[in-house]
């Protein structure tokens, strides 16, 4: 099951392009919203709340402009990877102090086991790592273009 | 909060305490790049979701989470996604069969596996 998530990824529903919000809090909202309706999450309220907590246990900024947050959930029916832009940047407790640009929030339903999580999550983290692949994804002007990138992540 | 928001969300927050607590689990969290320094703040917050929820909840899940590991499961389709038993059409979706062996109040238990169970 863990490596059945190529076709969730490039869902068009789950990209915001430019995301309103400024503060992380607000956010991880907006990231969980468009989860919610895309019907990827049935608790929003549930998820939103786990996931503010993840944040407790240390931030899930990456640095270079870059927020993986991330939850395997009972709420989440589908395994989902729900990716937003920030021109302006989102405070996201980064280590290296930068403001989030590019945000990817990781879903994997809670009947997953650790193994499957972290693959899933270590693809997007990969994805992001690339300084080419951020450009792209920052730059492009279509799903499409963001999709490219990230179909080379999920194959 | 309901009773089982609640759960659905202890089951979710104990799914990544186990992420956190297990070591090769927190070591290959922490070579992506995560930060996880907090366990003592997703600990305390866990003992204050606990503390929230109905004892008589409680007990099924720790009972369910103490055997199996978890101790809520999602349905769908029927089946339970903790022991992939097909649940029998008398454990209906919860509130309608309350006061049975399987059922208590507004959760449904599996009859199978005693984990609690979060319909789709």
């Amino acid at each position: 099951m863990a490596l059945a998530i190529a076709t969730p990824v490039l869902d068009s529903s789950l990209y915001i392009p430019e995301l309103k919000a400024r503060t992380k809090e607000s956010g991880l909202a907006q990231l969980v919203a468009v989860a919610h309706r895309s019907g990827a999450v049935r608790g929003a309220g549930q998820l939103l709340e786990l996931l503010r907590l993840r944040e407790r246990l240390g931030t899930t900024a990456l640095g270079k402009g870059v927020a993986v947050p991330h939850a395997r959930s009972l709420t989440v029916d589908r395994p989902s990877l729900v990716v937003a832009r920030s021109h302006r940047g989102v405070e996201w407790d980064a280590p290296d102090g930068l403001p989030a640009n590019l945000l990817l929030l990781v879903l994997s339903p809670g009947e997953w086991g650790e193994e499957g999580h972290h693959a899933f999550l270590a693809r997007a983290v990969g994805a992001a790592r690339l300084q080419r692949n951020r450009q792209r994804l920052l730059e492009a002007e279509s799903f499409d273009e963001v999709a490219s990138v990230l179909r080379e992540a999920y194959p | 909060m309901s009773a089982l928001a609640g759960l659905v969300l202890l089951g979710d927050l104990d799914l990544l305490l186990h992420e956190v607590e297990a070591a090769g689990s927190r070591q290959r969290l922490r070579k992506l790049g995560f930060v996880l320094d907090g366990l003592p703040r997703l600990t305390a917050a866990r003992e204050r979701l606990a503390r929230g929820i109905e004892r008589r909840w409680m007990v099924g899940y720790e009972r369910a989470r103490q055997r199996y590991g978890r101790g809520i499961a999602a349905v769908r389709e029927r089946v339970c996604l903790g022991c992939f038993v097909t649940l029998p059409t008398s454990a209906a979706r919860p509130a309608a069969d309350a006061g049975t062996p399987e059922v208590m109040g507004a959760l449904g238990l599996c009859a199978s596996c005693g984990r609690i169970l979060y319909w789709s």
